[in-house]
């Protein structure tokens, strides 16, 4: 590299900027759908297990057709999201050496929650397209049909370890996104940090009490 | 006080074929307002004279000592050994090149990165003598001065877990840090397309994962994360515009 | 053996090497600078208050102009200076102060309105003008009539360095680092380049130019305790010293400043009191003020750096496990002001000390500081004794400083001299084309591959570390701020035993693979040493008291018999001692030689008619 390079000659390649706001704007839809759909499902405590609430937001959301709409199309942003994000990830054996020999030594909070987005991301993968698939080919959603599948046990399991690695992937993600583009500043990150902290505890508490709800309260 | 401080100290001459690389462990004992600067020093001439390490101005101002201490990169020379367990493990800097034991070759690579970032006024005027200096408000000199603190370590370039994925290409917060400094200087003319043909790219900006591994290691405490923000964001944002451009008939937007 | 043509070999890095590389590579030339550390890390970076140069921006500033700036540096070198060059020197400083704005410094500015300042602790106000808002600004500094000092907060050589270098890359001006000079190559005429050491591999290089500049600043290492950079061992000195032709002008004039901290002797800028702070005893009492009622704590260096001994005498210091120290108190100044303006300092304290100066005292005592002398020079940055090389900055004794240099006058030395000398460099390259003797190549590098081989096999038992810390307190006890005849006397003689005993030296290590600190510093010793002969026998010899020479069997300066400059020369390889030679420090006398208004002397007159300006009375 030389002097005279820094200076603009022909046309930029932008694909990389375009790529990072992409990564960003499917993140943040995807984070506001993941604590959207928290609070959906959560709907089942509101009548301690009755299941007439979430039915009928299952209703709602089925007759303006945007579950069958929205599901596919949630799908679809995750699989660009990944295909996004996975540029980031370290693939070859080499660089997998290098960060974790770097991360054990160094012991640093904000580098470690990159592993884990980085670690988390490959179960959700897996995992959420299972899930997915199983609701949406099993459309309409009902209480009774999401209660039966978790009393079944296998499916209980399934939720008890998705349901965290989902939050902290989620979690993790928005702070970070905050950090990389600014929003978060050296004055607030501490503060902002904290609360996006108890924000997640509190998705993931919400996530365990409806499990609990669906395996004991409604009938199957 | 009192302590028998242990030194597991990194060692390897690559100059010399015979050497292999290992950890040496040395042994001192402790005193009043000791820094690794001192104990350092003091194993050299005492101990073993063949050990390599940098020191300069021993005051923490000028980023020749960065080494990796129990883990994390600092300035060894302001760093006290009171503050540190009695076991302690040196390491020199990762992704420079090793010249000796605790030495790297920072020089070589913040050359480059002066070079890669155009680190300098880019400027159509030519110096008058006869001149007066162009004014400038006092808040944004000292706005300034505050990014151009950085002392060149290479602190924040080992702590970043980016870099040591990708140790040849990625320019690290300091080159970030060192561009805003020039976007916010008056004196430079350079647009923001220009800055982008820099740092727009995988090995730039947009390659920087948030880690902050910089922020909380920069032995200045320059404030980076908010400069690696704001660089995002005008080099991110800056290019909508083109897409816009791209995506919508030329006309269109005329109207 | 890899060789490197050149037009310009600098030897350093540092503001006056790079602002010398950068006229000639302006001017079309191609040079090469050598550092041993990498050009930023160059001790310029250290630099913390300011650089002086009489723009009168600012309130207290105003009506500043080069007459004042050349009369308060001719009274703060004690009449010992170059009044050509001083003259020079004042003109040109405004102009290097622009255009390093130009190139990108964020020098403070100048904000309209009214404001605080102190002054003996006291708070004064003042009130900038609008029409002045955003000139540069600058602050007080010790020895000067008008608030003259430019700065950058408290890191004013970083950012001078800083962009220094920008320009150099920019104009592509080729560094090599961690290349440490060991020689100077001549014919005995000319000078034809360096021998150098790489500090990566440890082998020889021969960089071979039409011209070769010394820039390798201060030998402040010699002492033991000093505010210099660890490599300040004084190289360039000590090489052009060897070659037995080139003279160091003014070894024994070597400031010590006020305020180093205690233990570690790094230095709180001169700002701290230019600001405001004061100077306060074991009883937390102001001193400054009885000694020197008129400038108090901001007398020169030289004058305060003695009463602070002196009061430490007294039974007034402060005791520590360290021996006595004394306060420098800047809490008055509010944490507004340390937090802007003196940030490096309240970092220093914070790291160093543990101790917060927004609140607590800082423990000072006066420590080595820096060399007035160095590699003389004329007025065009010519060494004397050989042609095609030059000197510029701290390294070379131009001669701006005589005695004493006033603080702030050091950065603007180097960026006006780097300009001033880098323009005669490139009239000389412009009428110059030079053949390198190849048997004069070989020989200068076969002789330091002699000293190479014969240090690694010698099998001698003398430690270079043990010998090094030996000099230094010779040096620092002996040679210090208060200076004596038998306390010079003896110290020649030590100096000339650890002379002697360097021929003695073996090495611990017998590693040849890479630079091997050892060696480096084995290498370097006895040039060392040979400098610290020529301080303490300038010293010695000098029975007067001059700026910071300051003897206390001989209290008066004397300008009847000692208004000279001691030239110290090694003339022979077996030499034990300098042989000293004198000149008039200056051609002209625009200023003849008077009291200083501060550190009151008495002074023995010349009656040199062309000196003091009268006419011999004819009758
Ligand atoms: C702590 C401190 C604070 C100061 N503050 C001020 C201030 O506020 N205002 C002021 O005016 N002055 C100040 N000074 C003095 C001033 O900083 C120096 O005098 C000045 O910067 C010297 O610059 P230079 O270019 O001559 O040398 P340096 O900056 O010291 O550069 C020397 C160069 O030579 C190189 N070198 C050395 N030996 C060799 C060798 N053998 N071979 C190759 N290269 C070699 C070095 O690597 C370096 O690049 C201060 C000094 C100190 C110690
Ligand atoms: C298919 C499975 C997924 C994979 C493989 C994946 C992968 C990743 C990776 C590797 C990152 C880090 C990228 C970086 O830091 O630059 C990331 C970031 C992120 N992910 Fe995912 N992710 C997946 C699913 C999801 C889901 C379902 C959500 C939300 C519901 C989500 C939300 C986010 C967010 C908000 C970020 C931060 C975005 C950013 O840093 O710009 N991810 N993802
Ligand atoms: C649009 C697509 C989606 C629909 C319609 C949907 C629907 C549902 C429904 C109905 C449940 C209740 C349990 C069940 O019926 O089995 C549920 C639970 C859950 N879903 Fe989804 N889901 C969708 C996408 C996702 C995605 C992308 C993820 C994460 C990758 C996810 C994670 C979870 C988790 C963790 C639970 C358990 C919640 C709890 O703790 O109670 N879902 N989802
Ligand atoms: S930004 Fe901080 S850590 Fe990085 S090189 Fe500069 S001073 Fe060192
Ligand atoms: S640590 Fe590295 S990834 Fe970015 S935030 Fe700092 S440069
Ligand atoms: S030696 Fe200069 S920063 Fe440590």
């Amino acid at each position: 590299m030389t002097a005279g390079d820094t200076r603009a000659c022909g046309r930029p390649v932008r694909t990389e900027a375009y790529l990072d706001l992409f990564q960003m704007l499917t993140g943040i839809v995807l984070v506001a759908f993941m604590w959207a759909h928290m609070v959906l499902v959560a709907s089942i405590n509101l009548d301690l297990g009755g299941g007439r609430v979430m039915n009928a937001i299952a209703r709602f959301f089925e007759a303006t057709y945007m579950a069958q709409i929205g599901g596919p199309l949630i799908g679809f942003i995750m699989l660009v999201h990944f295909v996004v994000a996975a540029r980031k990830m370290p693939f070859r054996a080499r660089e997998q050496k290098a960060i974790w020999r770097h991360s054990v030594n160094f012991s640093h909070t904000d580098t470690w929650l990159w592993i884990i987005q980085a670690a988390t991301a490959f179960i959700i993968l897996i995992m959420g397209s299972i899930h997915m698939w199983t609701v949406l080919t099993s459309l309409p959603i009902t209480a009774a049909k999401s209660a039966g599948r978790i009393q079944g046990g296998w499916w209980f399991g399934f939720y008890l370890l998705l349901l965290p690695v989902i939050e902290l992937h989620v979690g993790i993600g928005i702070y970070r996104i905050g950090v990389k583009w600014g929003y978060i500043t050296r004055a607030n990150r501490a503060q902002l940090h904290g609360f996006d902290n108890r924000l997640t505890f509190i998705m993931i508490g919400i996530g365990l009490v409806t499990l609990l709800t669906f395996l004991a309260l409604v009938k199957a | 006080m009192g302590r028998t401080l242990k030194f597991n100290i990194f060692r390897f001459n690559p100059e010399d074929p015979a050497s292999v690389a290992r950890m040496d462990p040395f042994y001192l004992e402790e005193t009043e307002a000791m820094t690794l600067f001192i104990a350092l020093n003091l194993i050299r001439e005492n101990q073993d004279p063949t050990l390599m390490f940098d020191f300069m101005c021993r005051a923490g101002i000028c980023g020749s000592c960065a080494m990796l201490i129990n883990g994390r990169p600092d300035l060894a020379c302001h760093t006290k050994t009171k503050d540190l367990p009695g076991d302690i493990t040196l390491l020199p800097l990762p992704i420079f090149k090793l010249i000796g034991d605790l030495c790297v070759d920072t020089g070589t690579w913040f050359r480059a990165m002066n070079e890669r970032v155009g680190s300098w006024v880019h400027t159509s005027k030519t110096f008058d003598p006869q001149e007066e200096e162009e004014r400038m408000d006092n808040a944004l000199a000292e706005q300034i001065y505050e990014l151009e603190r950085c002392i060149e370590c290479g602190c924040c370039v080992a702590a970043c877990g980016k870099a040591n994925m990708v140790p040849e290409n990625f320019m690290g917060a300091t080159a970030f840090n060192r561009i805003v400094r020039f976007m916010i200087d008056p004196r430079d003319e350079r647009k923001n397309d220009e800055y982008f043909e820099v740092v727009g790219n995988e090995d730039g900006i947009f390659g920087c994962l948030g880690l902050l591994g910089c922020e909380d290691t920069c032995p200045k405490n320059i404030p980076l994360q908010d400069q690696l923000g704001m660089l995002r964001r005008k080099m991110g944002f800056s290019q909508v515009k083109h897409l816009f451009r791209a995506l919508l008939p030329a006309k269109r937007i005329a109207k | 053996m890899d060789t490197f043509y050149t037009d310009l070999v600098c030897v350093g890095a540092g503001l006056a090497g790079e602002r010398v590389a950068i006229a000639a590579a302006v001017a079309g030339f191609e040079s090469i600078c050598l550092s041993v550390v990498p050009p930023r890390r160059s001790h310029s970076s250290a630099a913390q208050g300011g650089m002086q140069a009489s723009l009168g921006n600012c309130c207290m500033g105003q009506g500043d102009c080069p007459d004042l700036h050349f009369a308060d540096t001719v009274k703060g070198s004690d009449w010992g200076c170059d009044q050509e060059v001083a003259r020079l020197f004042a003109q040109t400083a405004p102009v290097a102060v622009r255009e390093m704005a130009f190139w990108g410094i964020p020098w403070n500015r100048v904000v309209a309105g009214k404001g605080v300042y102190y002054k003996a602790g006291k708070a004064f106000e003042k009130i900038e003008s609008a029409e002045r808002a955003g000139a540069i600004t600058a602050r007080d500094f010790g020895g000067t009539a008008k608030w003259r000092t430019c700065y950058t907060s408290d890191g004013t050589g970083h950012t001078l360095l800083y962009t220094m270098d920008n320009e150099v890359v920019r104009l592509g001006v080729k560094v090599h680092d961690r290349v440490e000079a060991v020689s100077l190559i001549h014919d005995g005429g000319s000078c034809m380049g360096v021998v150098a050491r790489c500090l990566k591999t440890g082998k020889l290089r021969v960089y071979l130019g039409k011209a070769t500049l010394i820039a390798t600043g201060g030998y402040g290492k010699l002492y033991r305790e000093s505010t210099n950079a660890v490599i300040n061992w004084g190289d360039g000195a000590a090489i052009a010293l060897n070659t037995g032709l080139i003279p160091i002008g003014n070894p024994e004039a070597v400031q010590f400043h006020p305020t180093g901290i205690v233990p570690t002797n790094i230095l709180v800028t001169e700002g701290c009191r230019g600001d405001g702070g004061t100077l306060k005893d074991v009883d937390e009492e102001r001193f400054m003020n009885i000694y020197e009622p008129a400038k108090q704590e901001l007398a020169s260096r030289d004058v305060v750096s003695r009463w602070m001994t002196h009061h430490m005498r007294m039974g007034k210091g402060v005791p520590s496990a360290y021996g006595p120290h004394l306060w420098l108190d800047i809490r008055h100044l509010g944490a507004q002001h340390i937090k802007t303006k003196l940030r490096e300092v309240d970092e220093i304290c914070r790291e160093f000390l543990d101790r917060d100066p927004i609140t607590q005292l800082i423990p000072v005592r006066p420590a080595q500081h820096y060399s007035m002398g160095g590699v003389r020079t004329d007025k065009d940055g010519a060494a004397y004794g050989l042609r095609g090389l030059y000197a510029a900055g701290e390294a070379a004794c131009w001669d701006l400083h005589g005695f004493n240099r006033l603080g702030g006058n050091s950065l603007a030395e180097t960026v006006v001299a780097g300009r001033i000398v880098g323009e005669k460099i490139v009239e000389f390259l412009k009428g110059h084309e030079s053949d390198f003797k190849t048997s004069v190549v070989r020989q200068a590098v076969s002789r330091e591959q002699k000293r190479i081989e014969a240090l690694i096999g010698s099998g001698g038992n003398e430690n270079v570390y043990e010998l090094r810390a030996a000099m230094g307190d010779v040096l620092m006890d002996q040679v210090g701020i208060f200076r004596n005849h038998a306390d010079l006397r003896d110290a020649v003689e030590k100096l000339q035993v650890i002379y002697d005993r360097c021929r003695k030296m073996g090495l611990r290590s017998s590693c040849v693979h890479g630079a091997n600190p050892e060696l480096s510093a084995a290498l370097r010793l006895p040039g060392m040493v040979r400098l610290a002969l020529c301080i303490a026998q300038g010293a010695l010899t000098r029975t007067e008291s001059r700026g910071a020479h300051a003897r206390e069997d001989y209290p008066e300066r004397n300008d009847r018999d000692w208004l000279k400059r001691t030239l110290a020369f090694w003339k022979n390889e077996d030499d034990v001692l300098p042989v000293l030679e004198y000149e008039k420090p200056s051609k002209v006398w625009e200023m003849p030689p008077g009291e200083r208004g501060y550190g009151a002397t008495k002074i023995i007159c010349t009656l040199d008619p062309e000196i003091c300006g009268l006419k011999p009375e004819t009758n």
